[in-house]
């Protein structure tokens, strides 16, 4: 795109185009470039390291694991180490706990954000300023810090180890809250007020005019929050202690402490539990990085 | 008559038309209320038990007894809290000063036209794809004695490294999977702001015969200047509340040598149920935490009223 309008200002101010430009490699140009390439490529060779050892390890049988030299390809191939870790443990379960974990905690911040969002976009009422502030404000709140405390209400609401206890409190987030607003802000008044006019009601106003304009923020939001919620550690380690309700990465940190040196299997359990996160940016690349790149939004 | 009238009529119209102002404030009121309810039971009101548990002694068993400022007092004199403290800050600087420069580089390389472009993007940005449990096991596998990092390393001559065994380079291990997780994410918040830089100044600057680096230093880093506030902010926040990895990879050894601060919270909490002294730590870390957080809410919300 920037080359597309660099070119463009070369025909409009009448300048000459400059000789290197008709070189078939334009890529190549600078000298700089061949750096370029070169630091581009260790950066993409250390970034799929991990990935690459992960499935070449799961695919190693435990005689070849530790081998001098080291064995890059797997010969022969192991795919029972698969097999043997599923079921080792109740996986099956583990991933439909995550799973269901993850899509209500996303379900409940795509609905939640988005209200509390256009309320505080659209609305005039007493008190919107401070409410504002207080919600934003929960961001210098994390679980982090209020893991004990949390941990004991949790107690007191008899939610340890059920599927509310892993989800509620992270049913709305304050920076989604604010993401859904500053978007919000962007949507006409006039259009809101024609159709008061017209006399939609105001939640059909929400749910037919104001939602569907929000399309890109609700995906990149979505994608964000799915991946926050699949990820989450801390929380499950605390408040469950029941099989039946571990989650994904619960189930693994303990599936490593019990199966410690079982490692192609141990690294069979960790192919299957990127999968879901690979095939979700693989799908949906776009909103996943975007999702990254609203977290750094500044208006 | 009819000038009697008319007043009433004004009335009866404002009165209407403040009703439905009310209506709305009202449903503005009700679509908010949920989100109001669940962050004041499970954000705010955690905070204020948090104040509240710091100053007793609690083990969840007996009732809570009051003890004022003993678990500060305690804190301030126990060396595995300053330990800790330590630890998290060593964290904290090492695993975020070299981001800054590693993601913004990056960021300026993708910002250019390079052969197959997205495909390198995409691979550069797969560390953030991958669970942090996963992350935690797949490096403590490659972090094994005779593992793939030390086989990698002896190519260019380097001594197998301890890595995780040996309380010297436990704590860089750990770091070094904070800067792998978190450069490809910055990267992508870096690109957003370079990609909202107007052509036309690198337009001028080109015609103007500059260099690449004079463009970058008196162009792009002084526009880029609110991103990189940004990205500064919130990548300390992120390092303060790092858990998973040592958790899984070290439990916080050996000999505590990455037993950061929320660690710690957890295991005098959940392993040792001093729930007073857990809650006094955290108010350590909530206001460490405040501190960037306040400087990140308040570059999000400049220039509102």
């Amino acid at each position: 795109m920037p080359d597309d309008l660099t070119a463009l200002h070369a025909i409009q101010s009448n300048r000459p185009p400059r000789a290197e430009e008709s070189l078939p490699h334009r890529a190549m140009r600078h000298r700089g470039d061949v750096l370029a390439y070169v630091l581009v490529l260790g950066a993409v060779a250390i970034s799929l390291l991990p990935y690459y050892w992960m499935v070449s390890s799961s695919l190693r049988t435990m005689e070849n694991m530790f081998r001098v030299p080291i064995q890059w390809i797997p010969d022969p191939v192991n795919w029972r180490s698969y097999v043997l870790a599923w079921h080792a443990q109740n996986f099956t379960r583990y991933f439909f706990n995550s799973g269901l974990v993850a899509v209500a905690i996303t379900a409940g911040n795509l609905l939640l954000c988005s209200l509390a969002g256009y309320s505080l976009a659209k609305f005039r009422y007493f008190g919107r300023g401070v409410l504002f502030i207080l919600i934003l404000s929960t961001m210098m709140l994390p679980l982090e810090v209020t893991m004990v405390p949390l941990f004991l209400i949790i107690k007191q609401f008899d939610w340890a180890n059920t599927y509310q206890g892993l989800i509620v409190p992270f049913l709305v987030d304050g920076f989604g809250v604010f993401l859904m607003r500053q978007y919000m802000l962007g949507i006409p008044r006039d259009l809101i007020d024609s159709a008061r006019i017209d006399g939609a009601s105001e939640f059909k106003i929400f749910w037919q005019i104001v939602l569907p304009l929000c399309k890109p923020a609700l995906v990149a939001l979505g994608v964000f929050t799915f991946r926050e919620a699949w990820d989450m550690y801390i929380w499950p380690l605390i408040i469950v202690s029941k099989d039946s309700l571990r989650t994904l990465p619960l189930a693994i940190s303990l599936f490593m402490s019990s199966y410690g040196t079982a490692w192609d299997q141990l690294m069979a359990i960790a192919v299957l539990g990127t999968l879901p996160m690979i095939i979700l940016f693989f799908v949906l690349q776009r909103a996943f990085i975007q999702g990254i790149a609203v977290s750094g939004l500044k208006e | 008559m009819s000038s009697a009238v008319q007043p009433r009529k004004l009335a009866t119209r404002r009165w209407l038309h403040l009703g439905l102002t009310e209506k709305q404030a009202l449903f503005g009121y009700a679509i908010l209320f949920p989100t109001l309810a669940i962050l004041f039971l499970f954000r705010f009101l955690p905070m204020i038990d948090a104040f509240a548990i710091s100053f007793t002694k609690y083990d969840l068993i007996h009732p809570a007894q009051f003890i004022g400022l003993g678990n500060f007092i305690d804190l301030i004199q126990d060396p595995l809290f300053r330990n800790s403290a330590r630890v998290s800050l060593i964290y904290v600087v090492f695993s975020v000063l070299p981001v800054w420069p590693l993601s913004l580089g990056l960021a300026v390389l993708f910002n250019r036209s390079l052969f197959l472009k997205d495909l390198l993007r995409s691979s550069v940005f797969m560390p953030v794809v991958m669970p942090a449990v996963v992350m935690a096991v797949v490096w403590t596998f490659m972090y094994q004695q005779d593992g793939v990092l030390n086989t990698v390393l002896g190519w260019v001559g380097i001594d197998p490294i301890p890595w995780l065994r040996s309380s010297s380079t436990a704590l860089p291990a750990v770091i070094l999977i904070g800067i792998w997780r978190a450069t490809p994410y910055y990267m992508v918040i870096f690109l957003a702001g370079l990609q909202a830089i107007p052509a036309e100044y690198y337009e001028a600057a080109e015609i103007d015969g500059a260099s690449r680096w004079s463009t970058f230093k008196d162009i792009t880093l002084p526009l880029l200047k609110p991103t990189t506030l940004l990205v500064m902010v919130m990548t300390v926040i992120v390092a303060m509340k790092v858990f998973a990895v040592p958790m899984i990879m070290t439990q916080g050894g050996p000999s505590d040598a990455t037993r950061v601060l929320p660690l710690f919270i957890y295991q005098t909490a959940f392993e040792f149920f001093d729930m007073g002294r857990a809650a006094a730590m955290s108010v350590f870390l909530f206001v460490a935490v405040m501190l960037f957080s306040v400087a990140q809410i308040r570059i999000f919300t400049r220039g509102e009223d």
